[in-house]
C-alpha cells in the first residue's frame, strides 16, 4: 500500500524524521519497501519558483496559428511573457506558472527562458499533468479566481508528496488504511491520533431505503443511503493528487470519493446511479444459476449460486465486495445515488474471486477480512465529501445489518510476555502499549478493538502485540538443556557414505525435477504445473538421462552424473510409498555401471547378488537394475531404504593373511547360452569356503572354441583360514569344480 | 703395509667406479671382512700404526659415500628430461550438489548443538501441512493457484513444518530437530523462482524455550556459516507462530555498506521464525502451559544462490558439469 505522507500526518502529526519511523515501522508493524518522493522537488529553492499568476492579456501567438502569446502577473509589477500552446483560458484566467530555472517533476533539465516562433517565453503555464496531480493534458489548470498573483503555488496545491510504500501481512486488515497505519505510528512515536475522519452532514429527507439482506451470514452489516441532485464532474487537485500519489486513478468526483475513503478507513464502498436500479432497490442475495452481470472492467461473467451478489428488483448489478456490473454505475448524466457501506464475509469473497478470477482493491481487502464496524465512519464520511464535492443532497438512510461480532475480551497474563520472550515486561509497560494500540485495559481484563477482533483472541496474542515494539532488545541466549546424545540416523549416515563413495568414483550429483509428465503408474497432480511437470517421479531415470543429454549436447567430456532422491510410489493408503533411490549415469554402457554398482556394494559391504537377465542390454539385481539407456548410456538405479537395512553394522573380520592363497587359472569351454554368473556360482557350491574368491578374466569366442561356444577364463585363489593348503588340496578342489560344472553345464576344461 | 699406498689406490679406483655395483665390489674390497685392511687392522700392535691405518679407512669410507652421491645425481639426469611442471596423471572428481553441500554444513552445526535430523514427508495430508499449522482456511498460500494438490485432503508441502507435527506427534518433549528437505509451491520457473526448491525447519520445544533463545540459536547457526553477522529480527506473520517474526543478517556481500545483492539495504533475508503457536501444541496433544518452543524455516536454494553468487536458480537443476565442477 502507498501512503501519501501529508495525509499520514493529518491523522498522526509525528515529529520523527521520516526514515527513522520507516526504520523502526519494519521492526514493529509491517515491511516498508521504500520511501518516494514525487510531485515538484522540495530542493534548492525549486519550490519557490512556482507561482500563480493571472493572465493579464491573451492573443494569438503573431507567428503560429496553435500558440497563444500571454501576459501574465506573477506578482512581480511587470507581467511576464509567456507562449502557451493551451486555448482552455482567456485573459483573467488566474494559472499556475512556473519560472525559469524550475524543475519540473521528472524533467532532467530545469525550464530555460526560450524564444518561440520569434517571441520570448519567461516561463510556463501548467497543466495538472506537468505537476504529477492528474491525468488532463487537454488544457493548462484553470485555478479559482480570487488568489493573489505571486502567492506561492504550493500554498494552494500539493505540489510536492513523500509516499511510504508498505506490505502489510495476512493478520493485519487493519492496516489496510491510512488511518489504521496513523494508529500504528502513534502508538510508536507517542503522536496523538486524530479521531477518524468524516463527520455527518444534514440529512435534508428522510425517504425509505429500499434495502433487503438475504444472507445476514455472508453480508453481516449493509448501509444505504440516497443522495439526491448531484453533479458528476472531476475532482479538485487536492483530491486528485492524493489518489495519485496513493496509487489510485482519479475517475469523477463521486468515484474518486469511494476511493478515498476506502484507502482512509479501509472500508470499500460503491455507489450506484439510483435511478437504474429496478424499483430503486436493492437485494442482497445468492447468484441464481445462470445469471450473469457485465462487470464494469467491461467483462461479462456468468454468476454461479455460490456468488453472493447485489441485485435490483430484477437483475445483479454488483458482485458483492469485488465489482460493480457496468449497466448501473455513475455516469456523467447521473444525479441520484446509492451508497453501499456493507461488509462482506471474507471466505464468501475470496471463493467468488477465485472463481471468476476476478481482484479488485476491494475484494483484497474483503479476503482479508475487514472490520464490520468501520463500514458505518466510511459511509459517515463518504457522505460529507459527496454532498461537499458534488453538491447533493442526503436524502434517506438505512442500516441493515445481522448480529456482528462481540468485541473479544483476553485476559492479560503479564508472565507471559517475560516467559515466551525471555525480557522482563513491567505490567504497567504491557498495559499502556494495548492502550496506545486501542484496546480497552481494566487490570488484567483486556477488551480487544473491533479492527483487532479477528486475530487477538488470546493471552499469547496480546504477548505479540507487547513484544513487537522492542523486538531490536531480544537479548541472545541458548536453551539450556542437560546433556544430549544426538547423532545422524543409520539411514542418514548412509547416505552421505554413498554420496561420498560416488562423487570420489568420478560422480558428479545431480538434482533433477520430481515432477514429470503423466503415465501409467504414476500419482498425477489435480491441476499439472505443466505437460512436463504433472505426476510424480517412480525412478529417476528420466531426469538423469536428460541432464547427461543436455552435457553431452554441450560438448561436455567425461560425463557421470548421480542423484539420491525420493521416487513415489502410489500405495493403498492415503500416502504414497516415498522411497529413496539412487540412480548414476555414465558414459561407457552396462558394465561402466555394473563396476560402479558393484564397488557401492563392496563398500557397503552388501553382495551384489544374482543379476538376472531383463530385456534388451539390461539386469535386475537384488536391490535395483542396470541397464544400458539409448546413446550408450551405462545406468544403475537402487532402493536405497532396501539395500540399507541389509548393511551390516560391523564386517567380521576374515584371515586371508596368515596362511597364503594358491591361485589358478581355469578356462572352460560353454555354449554360448551359459552365464558366467551361473558359472560361478556353481562352482562355489561345489568347492565350498575354501574357493576364496573367483572371477572372470576372459572371455574367448573363435575356431579354436567352436560355433557357438565360448571359453571363459577363470582366475580363482584357494585359500584356508586355518592351514597352509597343499598343492594336493588344490587338486582336489579344482576337480569338484571341474566336475560340477561338466555336470550341471557340459563344460569342458580347456587347460 | 703401506696405509697410505693402500689410500691412494683405493681412491683411484673409487673415482673410476662406473655404477653403483661396482662401487660395491670396491667397498668389499678395500673395507669387506676379509680386506686387506680390515685383516692389518685385526693384527696392529702399536698405537701409530693403528692410526694410520684408522685415517686410510676413514678416507675410503668418505671416498665411497662422495662417489656414491656422485652416480645418484648422475643416474638421475640420465634417461628422460625431468620437467616437474607437466600435469600429473588426471584423475576423474565428481562433486556433491552445491545444496547437498550446503545441507550437510547445516546439518554438522545442529547436530553439534544437540539437534536431530528428522526426514519428513513429501506427499502430505492438508490437515498436517495447514491445519494442524493453525492456518486459516482463507489464508491465500491454501489456493490451488499456489499449492499443488492430488485431491481435496492430499497435496505436495509447501513447507517443511510438516515435519514439525510429524515429529511431535511421534515423540514427547523435549524435541529439538532440524528438517531438511524438497518443498513445493506453484511459482513462475524464471531465474529467481523454481516450483521446486528446499528448505530446513528447526524447532525446539523444552521447558523455558524462549524468543531469545531463538536468537541465540539463529545467530550461533549463522557465525558458523557465514562468519560472525549481525542478525536482526522484525515483526510477521506465520499461522504457526506467535509471536512470529523475520530474520535477516547483515549482506555476506558487502557487509552491511548496501550493494546490489541486499538491494542497498544491507541485509539479506534469510528466513522466518517464531515462537510455537498454543494452537500448534494442542494440536499435537503438548500442554502449551508446561513447554514452549520456537521454529524456524530457511530457504537453502536462496542462501546458496546468494553466496556463490549464481546468475539463475535454474543452474542448480541444468546439472551442467560446467558448472558443477567449479565446486
Amino acid at each position: 500500500m502507498k501512503v501519501p505522507v501529508s495525509w499520514l500526518r493529518e491523522y498522526a502529526a509525528f515529529e520523527w524524521p521520516l526514515e527513522r519511523l520507516a526504520a523502526k515501522l519494519v521492526f514493529t508493524s509491517c515491511e516498508v519497501d521504500r520511501i518516494v518522493h514525487r510531485g515538484v522537488a522540495d530542493t534548492d529553492g525549486n519550490l519557490g519558483r512556482f507561482l500563480v499568476g493571472r493572465v493579464v492579456e491573451a492573443g494569438k501567438h503573431p507567428n503560429a496559428d496553435r500558440l497563444q502569446l500571454c501576459r501574465v502577473d506573477v506578482g512581480e509589477g511587470e507581467p511576464r511573457q509567456i507562449v502557451c500552446g493551451a486555448w482552455n483560458f482567456g485573459t483573467g484566467a488566474t494559472v499556475a506558472v512556473a519560472l525559469p530555472g524550475a524543475l519540473l517533476p521528472g524533467a532532467e533539465e530545469p525550464l530555460g527562458e526560450a524564444k518561440l516562433r520569434g517571441e520570448l517565453s519567461r516561463g510556463m503555464i501548467l497543466s495538472e499533468r506537468e505537476l504529477e496531480l492528474g491525468a488532463d493534458h487537454s488544457g493548462i489548470m484553470v485555478l479559482a479566481d480570487g488568489i493573489e498573483p505571486g502567492t506561492p503555488l504550493a500554498d494552494v496545491l500539493p505540489l510536492t508528496e513523500t509516499v511510504l510504500e508498505i506490505e502489510t501481512g495476512f493478520n493485519r486488515p487493519d492496516l489496510a488504511s491510512v488511518y489504521g497505519i496513523a494508529r500504528e505510528v502513534a502508538a510508536l512515536t507517542g503522536a496523538e491520533l486524530a479521531p477518524p475522519p468524516g463527520s455527518d452532514p444534514a440529512p435534508e429527507g428522510d425517504e425509505p431505503v429500499a434495502v433487503r439482506v438475504e444472507d445476514l451470514e455472508a453480508c453481516p452489516r449493509y448501509i444505504g443511503r440516497i443522495f439526491r441532485g448531484a453533479r458528476v464532474e472531476p475532482s479538485p487537485a487536492w483530491l486528485k493528487a492524493r489518489l495519485l500519489a496513493a496509487g489510485m486513478r482519479p475517475i469523477s468526483n463521486i468515484v474518486d470519493a469511494t476511493n478515498y475513503v476506502m484507502l482512509a478507513l479501509g472500508s470499500p464502498l460503491h455507489f450506484f446511479d439510483i435511478s437504474l436500479l429496478a424499483e430503486e432497490q436493492v437485494v442482497v442475495r445468492r447468484a441464481a444459476k445462470g445469471e450473469k452481470i457485465v462487470t464494469l472492467d467491461g467483462h461479462e461473467r456468468e454468476l454461479a449460486p455460490s456468488d453472493l451478489v447485489i441485485a435490483d428488483a430484477n437483475r445483479p448489478v454488483a458482485v458483492a465486495g469485488i465489482m460493480g456490473g457496468e449497466d448501473s454505475e455513475v455516469r456523467t448524466e447521473t444525479t441520484d445515488l446509492l451508497l453501499e457501506a456493507a461488509n462482506f464475509d471474507a471466505l464468501t469473497v475470496l471463493r467468488a474471486s477465485r472463481r471468476l478470477r476476478l481482484r479488485s482493491e476491494a475484494s483484497t481487502r474483503f479476503e482479508k477480512g475487514v472490520d464490520p464496524y468501520a463500514a458505518e465512519q466510511a459511509a459517515v464520511y463518504a457522505s460529507e465529501l459527496v454532498v461537499a464535492l458534488t453538491g447533493a443532497r442526503f436524502t434517506g438512510h438505512t442500516d441493515v445489518r445481522g448480529d456482528l461480532p462481540e468485541r473479544p475480551v483476553v485476559q492479560l497474563r503479564p508472565e507471559l510476555a517475560d516467559r515466551l520472550s525471555g525480557m522482563t515486561f513491567p505490567v504497567e509497560e504491557q498495559r499502556e502499549t494495548l492502550r496506545r494500540l486501542g484496546f480497552d485495559v481494566d487490570g488484567d481484563r483486556v477488551t480487544v478493538p473491533t479492527w483487532r477482533a479477528q486475530d487477538v483472541t488470546r493471552p499469547v496474542d496480546l504477548v505479540e502485540e507487547v513484544v513487537r515494539f522492542r523486538l531490536e532488545e531480544v537479548p541472545s541466549t541458548l536453551p539450556s538443556r542437560s546433556a544430549a546424545s544426538v547423532q545422524l540416523t543409520r539411514e542418514q549416515r548412509l547416505r552421505r557414505q554413498v554420496e561420498d563413495l560416488l562423487a570420489g568414483a568420478g560422480y558428479s550429483e545431480a538434482y533433477t525435477w520430481s515432477l514429470v509428465p503423466v503415465a501409467e503408474g504414476r500419482l498425477a497432480l489435480e491441476e499439472p504445473y505443466t505437460v512436463e511437470m504433472a505426476a510424480l517421479r517412480t525412478d529417476l531415470e528420466l531426469g538423469l538421462l536428460e541432464s547427461a543429454e543436455r552435457n553431452r549436447n554441450a560438448a561436455v567430456e567425461e560425463i557421470a552424473l548421480f542423484e539420491i532422491g525420493r521416487v513415489y510410489l502410489p500405495a493403498d493408503e492415503e500416502l504414497p510409498d516415498e522411497q529413496l533411490h539412487v540412480a548414476a549415469i555414465t558414459e561407457g554402457g552396462f558394465f561402466r555401471a555394473k563396476g560402479a554398482l558393484e564397488s557401492l556394494h563392496d563398500a557397503l559391504g552388501v553382495p551384489l547378488g544374482s543379476t538376472e537377465r531383463a530385456d534388451g542390454r539390461a539386469a535386475r539385481t537384488g536391490y535395483g537394475r542396470i541397464a544400458e539407456l539409448p546413446g550408450g548410456w551405462g545406468y544403475f538405479e537402487l532402493d536405497l531404504d532396501a539395500l540399507f537395512a541389509d548393511v551390516p553394522d560391523a564386517i567380521a573380520y576374515e584371515d586371508v593373511i596368515t596362511f597364503p592363497s594358491l591361485k589358478q587359472d581355469l578356462a572352460f569351454v560353454v555354449e554360448e547360452s551359459v552365464a558366467a554368473g551361473d558359472l560361478i556360482a556353481a562352482a562355489r557350491d561345489a568347492a565350498g569356503p575354501e574357493l576364496r574368491d573367483l572371477r572372470v578374466f576372459d572371455v574367448y569366442r573363435g575356431d579354436q572354441v567352436g560355433e557357438g561356444k565360448k571359453s571363459i577364463a577363470l582366475a580363482a585363489a584357494f585359500q584356508s583360514p586355518e592351514r597352509t593348503l597343499s598343492d594336493d588340496d588344490a587338486a582336489r578342489l579344482r576337480e569338484r569344480i571341474v566336475a560340477a560344472l561338466g555336470e550341471r553345464f557340459g563344460a569342458e576344461l580347456r587347460a | 703395509m703401506d696405509a697410505t699406498a693402500l689410500e691412494n689406490e683405493a681412491r683411484t679406483a673409487i673415482a673410476a667406479a662406473a655404477d653403483a655395483d661396482a662401487l660395491e665390489e670396491l667397498r668389499l674390497r678395500y673395507l669387506g671382512r676379509k680386506s686387506e685392511l680390515k685383516l692389518a687392522l685385526r693384527e696392529v700392535r702399536d698405537r701409530e700404526t693403528g692410526m694410520a691405518l684408522n685415517a686410510a679407512r676413514t678416507a675410503i669410507e668418505e671416498a665411497l659415500a662422495g662417489r656414491e652421491t656422485e652416480l645418484a645425481a648422475a643416474a638421475a639426469e640420465d634417461g628422460e628430461p625431468f620437467d616437474p611442471t607437466l600435469p600429473g596423471e588426471p584423475l576423474r572428481r565428481g562433486s556433491l550438489h552445491l545444496l547437498t553441500q550446503l545441507r550437510r554444513q547445516v546439518e554438522d552445526v545442529f547436530l553439534g548443538m544437540g539437534y536431530e535430523v528428522y526426514d519428513g514427508r513429501e506427499v502430505e495430508t492438508v490437515w498436517h501441512n495447514y491445519d494442524a499449522l493453525n492456518q486459516p482456511e482463507a489464508h491465500p498460500s491454501r489456493d490451488p493457484r499456489d499449492t499443488f494438490y492430488f485431491d481435496e485432503s492430499t497435496l505436495l508441502r509447501t513447507h517443511t513444518s510438516p515435519s514439525q507435527i510429524r515429529a511431535m506427534l511421534a515423540q514427547q518433549p523435549p524435541v529439538y530437530l532440524i528438517s531438511p528437505g524438497r518443498t513445493y509451491r506453484r511459482d513462475a520457473l524464471d531465474a529467481t523462482h523454481t516450483p521446486v526448491f528446499h528448505q530446513i525447519e528447526g524447532l525446539a520445544v523444552d521447558r523455558g524455550i524462549t524468543l531469545a533463545d531463538l536468537r541465540g540459536t539463529i545467530e550461533l547457526f549463522v557465525g558458523a556459516i557465514f562468519g560472525p553477522r549481525d542478525v536482526r529480527m522484525r515483526t510477521s506473520f506465520f499461522p504457526f507462530t506467535e509471536p512470529s517474526v523475520e530474520f535477516d543478517v547483515t549482506c555476506y556481500l558487502c557487509e552491511g555498506s548496501g550493494c546490489a545483492v541486499c538491494k542497498h539495504s544491507g541485509w539479506i533475508e534469510m528466513g522466518g521464525a517464531g515462537v510455537v503457536d498454543p494452537n500448534v501444541f494442542e494440536a499435537v496433544g503438548y500442554d502449551p502451559e508446561e513447554w514452549s518452543g520456537f521454529a524456524f524455516g530457511l530457504g537453502l536454494d536462496r542462501i546458496a544462490f546468494l553466496r556463490h553468487g549464481l546468475p539463475d536458480l535454474r543452474l542448480f537443476w541444468d546439472n551442467d558439469l560446467r558448472m558443477t565442477r567449479q565446486f
